[in-house]
């Protein structure tokens, strides 16, 4: 069984008051399997935030289907093998990374005591433990990435969806969080995850896809596909010119 | 379970550390100081003053609540996508309704309880300064008033959950409470006038339909204003008590499950 799989999943928005459709995603067909670190590349509004919110129940595929473990994403108790980091994730203001990380326990039914233990681990580990009772409205970018991704773990989940992790990091936080990712992928987690910084791709994934306007262009497994002096970046370039470049 | 009780939580502590209910809080303490101050104007039935001055104060500040920072609590959601770290958790879009229901009850409880209690200082005082023997002034009916407040901002709160599970900005969902609090608050007195056939005053068949049909679909918020009975104490019959708890209940649900139903269409992109 697959972690992730989508059959021909399709996604039109509809313009408000006008009858103008944008097609996001057309007949995206993917298969990750459990273990495995995939990339998701492509430029922006190619159609990967679509294809993570559809993974994630946010919005609904026009057509084709989505399977997590099997299972639908609807099904609420899917999301409790799925950790999520959005893209400049948001919390609550006045709330504390404590709190938050109380809040996503709880809502996975762990246990006070776990829950406790797991929180301090993390917050020891994305090293926010110091200002773990502060507002999360106090936190800087950086900070709040780190709390996002503790969020996503606290349940210890078995796939990780991660919308966009290194954005607006600086050098510091984005070796902390590549860090982090590169645990969870000794540690056997599947980890899915966008992000428009090849290099670090390259680094993590097992396999990489180039999205583009919607269209899967191409899959690329990453140890046996990138030959001598060939990158991922010259790779996604030369994808980008192929396909005519970005449509308005 | 756990979903609704950790959103409904959280929700609550994210209000009640709200710098807008500091604002509203500092404007209680005035208006009691004000109704101390006021009460002192009157030669006579200085309690009940202060008992309908106090009750209106507690009224009109659960409104400001439910109009700042209970429909923010619901539509910051949506405007500002933290609504993507709930319902990306094991919650189902009727969890989240009602745990964001839950979490406003639970602010709107403790906030009229405390303003409760508070109020109940310049009512007690005005007792101390005007001893009246025959007072008819009675606690018990004085905090079932307050307690029916309460019911009438959570009822309030509910119509406020159920816009927001349709609009896209707050600002939406405010104008739409404003527009059911003011019609919920009048509409009892419009049909008692519709009702009461003036002489000389022709009501068409229309507007008599739609004045009905208001009255029917919007709340009746005027049942849970009892500043009158509190204020002279007047007996509640637990008849009145009870079908009007059962028909706050009932509306709210109501307004839960038409949310809910909503809700679960939506997608969030």
């Amino acid at each position: 069984m697959s972690a992730i799989e989508t059959k021909s999943l399709t996604k039109v928005f509809k313009k408000d008051f006008s009858k103008k459709k944008i097609i996001a995603l057309k007949s995206l067909s993917l298969k990750i399997e459990e273990g495995e670190v995939f990339g998701f590349l492509g430029p922006n509004g190619a159609g990967k935030s679509t294809t993570i919110k559809i993974l994630l129940n946010l919005i609904r595929p026009t057509s084709g289907t989505v399977t997590i473990m099997g299972k639908n994403p609807s099904d609420k108790n899917v999301r409790k093998l799925v950790g999520y980091l959005p893209e400049n994730p948001y919390f609550y203001d006045h709330l504390s990374a404590k709190e938050l990380l109380w809040f996503g326990g709880k809502s996975c039914n762990m246990a006070a005591p776990a829950i406790r233990e797991r929180t301090l681990q993390l917050l020891e580990e994305l090293e926010l433990i110091d200002a773990m009772k502060r507002p999360l409205r106090s936190y800087s970018k950086g900070m709040v990435q780190r709390a996002g991704l503790a969020l996503a773990l606290i349940h210890d989940p078995q796939i990780l969806i991660l919308d966009e992790p290194m954005s607006g990091l600086d050098p510091m936080g984005r070796i902390k969080v590549f860090n982090l990712i590169l645990k969870l992928k000794e540690e056997g987690k599947t980890i899915f995850f966008s992000s428009h910084i090849l290099h670090d791709i390259e680094r993590l994934c097992d396999r990489a896809a180039i999205l583009i306007n919607g269209d899967l262009i191409r899959l690329i497994d990453v140890k046996n596909d990138l030959h001598q002096g060939e990158t991922l970046e010259s790779i996604f370039m030369d994808e980008v010119k192929r396909s005519g470049g970005l449509r308005e | 379970m756990n979903g609704i009780w950790s959103l409904g939580y959280i929700t609550f502590k994210e209000g009640i550390k709200s710098r807008a209910l500091f604002g509203i809080l500092i404007m209680v303490l005035f208006m009691f100081a004000v109704t101390e101050t006021l009460t002192d104007l009157f030669m006579r039935d200085i309690v009940k003053v202060a008992a309908d001055l106090s009750l209106s104060t507690i009224s009109f500040s659960g409104l400001l609540i439910v109009l700042f920072i209970g429909i923010n609590l619901l539509s910051k959601d949506i405007d500002k996508k933290t609504i993507y770290m709930v319902i990306s958790r094991p919650i189902s879009r009727e969890q989240y309704i009602l745990g964001k229901l839950l979490g406003i009850a639970m602010l709107l409880i403790v906030c009229t309880l405390f303003l409760g209690i508070l109020s109940s200082i310049p009512v007690y005082l005005s007792k101390l300064s005007y001893e009246n023997p025959q007072s008819i002034f009675k606690w018990h009916i004085y905090f079932i008033a307050i307690a029916f407040i309460a019911m009438k901002l959570i009822l309030l709160s509910s119509i406020t959950v159920f816009f927001s599970s349709f609009t896209s900005t707050s600002f939406i969902s405010l104008v739409l409470t404003i527009a059911t609090y003011i019609i919920g608050s009048t509409s009892e007195v419009v049909k008692g006038l519709l009702e009461a056939k003036i002489e000389g005053v022709e009501i068409s068949p229309a507007v008599a339909a739609v004045i009905k049909f208001v009255y029917y679909i919007f709340p009746n918020l005027s049942a849970f204003d009892l500043k009158i009975q509190a204020a002279h104490g007047l007996a509640l019959p637990s008849g009145y008590i009870l079908s009007t708890s059962l028909y706050w209940g009932f509306y709210i649900a109501i307004m839960a499950v038409a949310g809910a139903l909503i809700m679960r269409r939506r997608e969030f992109p």
